[in-house]
């Protein structure tokens, strides 16, 4: 009894912790169909409204981190981006040449060069909002920096490589919501309409009781760089982050985690246990796998096999399905009855030959900082930090349980002091041994 | 007939009638309030301080944070020691008051167990959860630490009951001694620069030994036991027994030697110079196949001694896990072989050849301070007290061996003190299962928790008789340690755990 009077009290200052159980509850005891606001979905905008100006900085001028920041500015009025921080003089050129070229000029003095140069840009008073761009391994560390400098944040996903960044984030993201600053993490498919829509079905009771569900990531091979000339250890990693799990946190974090995402999402809940195998083929660098194939064990018997793979040449697809007793869905835009009839279907926009297209009108890269500018905004507070460290773990539980070959517990995974990279964050060789990890021990002869 | 009616509707009607609403109306305004200047008076500081003697209470308030802070801000008796209004207050300031006009005019204060009642245990009957979260609404505030963050994620997250002052407890109180961080400087310096031993004892013939830890000044005695045979457990008839120290069966050990005195904290401190490290092992037992390099305990969190002194007091608060991998250093630094005792080889030594409840003369009805005679007669302690340190003579802390008569073996503090690890893993039902040896029986082959025995200074007299038994709580004692994962070298939330060593009489001792 103590513990829900006090889970109800810290409740208040984790908003980001009712989607999850919200939705567990609706699904399972609901008849009546529960509107946006109890299943703690976003609203579907148009645009973000106007208001005050927003000025942004962003950490991290890579390629994603610069599309993200051209999202942002593209989603209502009065939104700038004023400061950049980036490791790599040549990131922060580029970020600030094609910003020239939309006639939006980036001051030089707000551009920061170097490992600590987030922190300079974080203590701009100016800046009211960060972009959280890099590598994940540094998110957990930025975001920190941000909630104790008075930002509200948008934190590209993945959040963290390790559970010592999970709870770093979790942490951060209840300090955050005590104080009211507003946190979007770039989990998109959570911001698209399409699924937000069929969620509304399955929360709705569309396809009865969930029973199984399945996640797939399966593509070619990614982007790599060998190592140059001049390049030093870390440098190089760098240059080469997606390739090296203590920046990236392997692939079934980068990308396969938007499908364990969504997975949580209409489960309502995180699993308890994962067991797992992967393995490394064809990749030329760094010390990551190819393909996982887990088993996240939600409990009651109700599983979800998630699989990623990026080898040329293979099967390939992504997204999600989820079977339930009364029918099943691909979670985008259509539920079947058992019997493989269409049940309900998400009915696209139309051209203008009046054919239907096959996207929402907003793309959801776009919706997301409309989001965040809406909450800001508005008063409509959001802060999805936890739930996309809660579903970021759970892709490190089944990288875990890939890596070792054991059965590995969300208590054991959440609780882990399992903290990824070097010790001492800078530029200069890195005392490091890049082993391929190895499941199990090897036979006794 | 009628005119009585009459008469009762005159009396109940017309102007009187209301003359009587009115007055009821001037009484219950003047009774209520009167009644919240009483509540509120007799919640203030000064009423509290006005009966409650204890000398410490009101000096250590004003030099804990609830008083002395940066903000100027105090926090005041009764918003602690009671729950908010609406969560049960009148209620709680009723029971409080009639047990303290009670202690009041019946009790000694300066009899009082004051340290007992600083204790997590005892403290969480007068310290309101209700009131700490009261105030404390934000438990994430953004200057939080790391281990700060991690300590309130578990809170927030725990299925096992917590509260605030698990972790907090001295928050109200000040307390010198109390360390509410790692104490990366506990049993570090060596203040003794005595000489230090050079070699191990040489022992040739099975006799007590006085033990020296080579590189130290460190030494302890060993008693050598004659094997034998016992009745081991208690029978039906013994009075306050448990189930799971039944049936008696008759057990045969080895020859043994085993320490005199638990392991003390300057023995334990020389093993943890020797070994301590900032290693751990995640979620695994750890094996030690190979004990070229032993890797042994982290830094502790907050003081393990309790602030009672180090010394020859028995050391406490380590780990199973600890204590064992002291019994593999001791064994590498001696050249011989020491272990903890299994549950057979500790209660043969432990009755010392009486078959009695305990290894002198007496009942543990007489004995014991349960029951509502003994709270009135209080309980017989002769015999008991000089030579056992539990609940009644300990004054809630470990004593030195010095301060108790030893058994007939020559060994001191197996009853009472602290409770001891054996080798074995616990089961309820070990005595009953028909599989185990006779000579020299081990605890059954798998388990969690291990045997722990001879009860501690927290034991009613009940529990300090030579055959009970108890167990090691891992979950419980590790409750409010705010690592992730939590220590697999210290306890957080058990203070009355030690151990003795065992060392086997085989012929690689016996040179």
């Amino acid at each position: 009894m103590d513990n829900i009077n006090r889970r109800k009290f810290i409740g208040k200052t984790a908003l980001a912790g009712i989607g999850l159980t919200g939705a567990a509850a609706l699904i399972t005891s609901c008849k009546r169909k529960p509107d946006s606001k109890e299943l703690g979905l976003p609203p579907i905008l148009s645009g973000a409204p106007k208001g005050k100006k927003l000025r942004a900085g962003l950490v991290g001028a890579g390629a994603r981190g610069t599309g993200a920041a051209i999202n942002f500015i593209s989603s209502g009025p009065d939104l700038e981006i004023v400061a950049l921080a980036d490791v790599f003089q040549d990131k922060i050129d580029a970020c600030r040449e094609r910003f020239a070229s939309f006639n939006l000029p980036i001051p030089a003095e707000n551009c920061f060069v170097g490992f600590d140069g987030y922190k300079k840009l974080m203590a701009l008073p100016d800046v009211d909002v960060v972009i959280l761009a890099t590598p994940p391994q540094f998110r957990p560390d930025h975001f920190l920096a941000a909630v104790s400098n008075n930002k509200h944040a948008f934190l590209e996903k993945p959040v963290a490589v390790d559970p010592v960044g999970i709870r770093s984030v979790i942490t951060t993201a209840k300090k955050a919501a005590a104080i009211g600053l507003c946190v979007v993490t770039g989990t998109q498919r959570r911001h698209q309409e399409d699924y937000i829509e069929t969620y509304k079905q399955v929360a709705g009771g569309a396809i009865g009781t969930i029973t199984s569900a399945k996640a797939f990531w399966n593509q070619d091979h990614v982007w790599f760089r060998e190592r140059e000339e001049g390049w030093n250890d870390m440098e190089y990693m760098i240059r080469n982050w997606n390739n090296f799990c203590w920046l990236c946190g392997d692939h079934i974090l980068d990308t396969h985690v938007h499908n364990i995402d969504v997975i949580n999402w209409f489960m309502g809940k995180h699993p308890e246990k994962a067991i797992g195998y992967g393995g490394r083929h064809r990749r030329v660098t760094g010390d990551q796998y190819d393909f996982f194939s887990i088993d996240f064990d939600y409990g009651n018997g109700v599983s979800s096999h998630s699989m990623c793979r990026q080898i040329d040449s293979c099967a390939n697809g992504t997204g999600e399905v989820v079977v339930g007793t009364d029918g099943y869905t691909n979670c985008v835009n259509t539920i079947w009855d058992l019997n493989g009839k269409i049940k309900w279907q998400f009915e696209y926009p139309k051209d203008e030959n009046g054919n239907p297209m096959n996207a929402v009108k907003i793309p959801p890269y776009v919706q997301e900082h409309m989001h965040l500018v809406h909450a800001i905004r508005t008063g409509n507070y959001v802060n999805e930090a936890e739930t996309t460290a809660i579903s970021t773990l759970t892709a490190i539980m089944g990288r875990t349980a890939a890596y070792t070959g054991r059965l590995i517990t969300w208590d054991e995974i959440f609780k882990s002091d399992m903290d990824l990279g070097p010790s001492k964050i800078e530029f200069g060789p890195v005392d490091m041994v890049f082993e391929t990890p190895i499941p199990g021990t090897p036979v006794n002869v | 007939m009628k005119i009585v009616k009459n008469r009762k509707r005159t009396l109940l009607s017309g102007k009187s009638k209301v003359w009587f609403i009115i007055l009821g109306i001037i009484a219950g305004i003047i009774i209520l309030k009167s009644g919240s200047a009483v509540v509120s008076y007799t919640s203030s500081d000064k009423y509290c301080v006005s009966c409650h003697i204890h000398p410490l209470a009101d000096q250590s308030w004003k030099l804990s944070t609830h008083y002395n802070n940066p903000s100027g801000n105090i926090v005041h008796c009764s918003e602690c020691h009671l729950p908010p209004e609406g969560h049960g207050y009148l209620y709680a300031k009723a029971k409080h008051g009639m047990k303290d006009i009670y202690g009041y005019l019946f009790k000694d204060s300066a009899e009082i167990n004051w340290q007992e009642k600083k204790m997590v245990e005892k403290a969480r009957g007068f310290v309101y959860e209700k009131s700490c979260l009261e105030c404390h609404q934000n438990l994430f505030p953004v200057t939080l630490s790391v281990n700060g963050g991690n300590a309130h994620l578990f809170y927030t997250t725990s299925k096992e009951p917590l509260n605030c002052i698990n972790c907090h407890l001295n928050v109200g109180h000040f307390d010198k001694n109390a360390i509410h961080a790692h104490d990366t400087t506990f049993g570090v310096t060596v203040t003794a620069s005595q000489e230090v031993f050079t070699e191990a004892a040489k022992v040739d013939k099975f006799e007590n030994f006085n033990e020296k830890i080579p590189g130290t000044n460190v030494s302890f005695e060993m008693v050598a036991i004659r094997g034998g045979e016992f009745n081991m457990g208690s029978p039906e008839t013994e009075p306050l027994r448990k189930p799971d120290e039944g049936p008696v069966r008759k057990v045969a050990v080895s020859n043994f030697f085993i320490a005199k005195t638990e392991v003390t904290w300057n023995e334990y401190l020389a093993f943890f110079r020797a070994t301590g490290s900032q290693g751990r092992t995640e979620g695994q037992v750890v094996k030690n196949k190979k004990v070229d390099a032993i890797s042994g305990a982290t830094p502790p969190w907050g003081a393990p001694d309790q602030g009672w002194g180090k010394g020859s007091r028995p050391a406490i608060t380590m780990s199973w896990h600890a204590a064992n991998v002291y019994c593999q250093w001791l064994s590498k630094v001696t050249g011989k072989k020491y272990r903890l005792p299994t549950e057979a080889e500790w209660e043969y030594a432990c009755r010392g050849g009486t078959e009695t409840p305990y290894f002198f003369e007496g009942s543990p009805k007489d004995f014991t301070s349960k029951g509502l005679l003994k709270k009135i007669f209080g309980p017989d302690t002769t015999k008991i007290a000089s030579r056992v340190i539990y609940s009644v003579n300990s004054s809630s802390r470990t004593m030195e061996p010095e301060s108790v008569k030893p058994n007939p073996y020559g060994l001191k503090n197996m009853s009472g003190n602290v409770s001891e690890f054996c080798l074995d893993f616990y089961s309820p039902d070990t005595y009953k299962a028909d599989t185990v040896s006779a000579v020299n029986p081990r605890g059954p082959v798998r388990g969690q928790e291990h045997v722990i025995r001879g009860g501690s200074f927290k034991s009613d007299a009940r529990d300090v008789r030579s055959a009970s038994r108890d167990f090691t709580k891992t979950k419980a004692w590790l409750v409010t340690d705010p690592q992730m994962p939590k220590s697999i070298w210290w306890y957080s939330d058990c203070i009355d755990v030690g151990f003795r060593v065992v060392c086997e009489a085989d012929s690689s001792v016996l040179k």
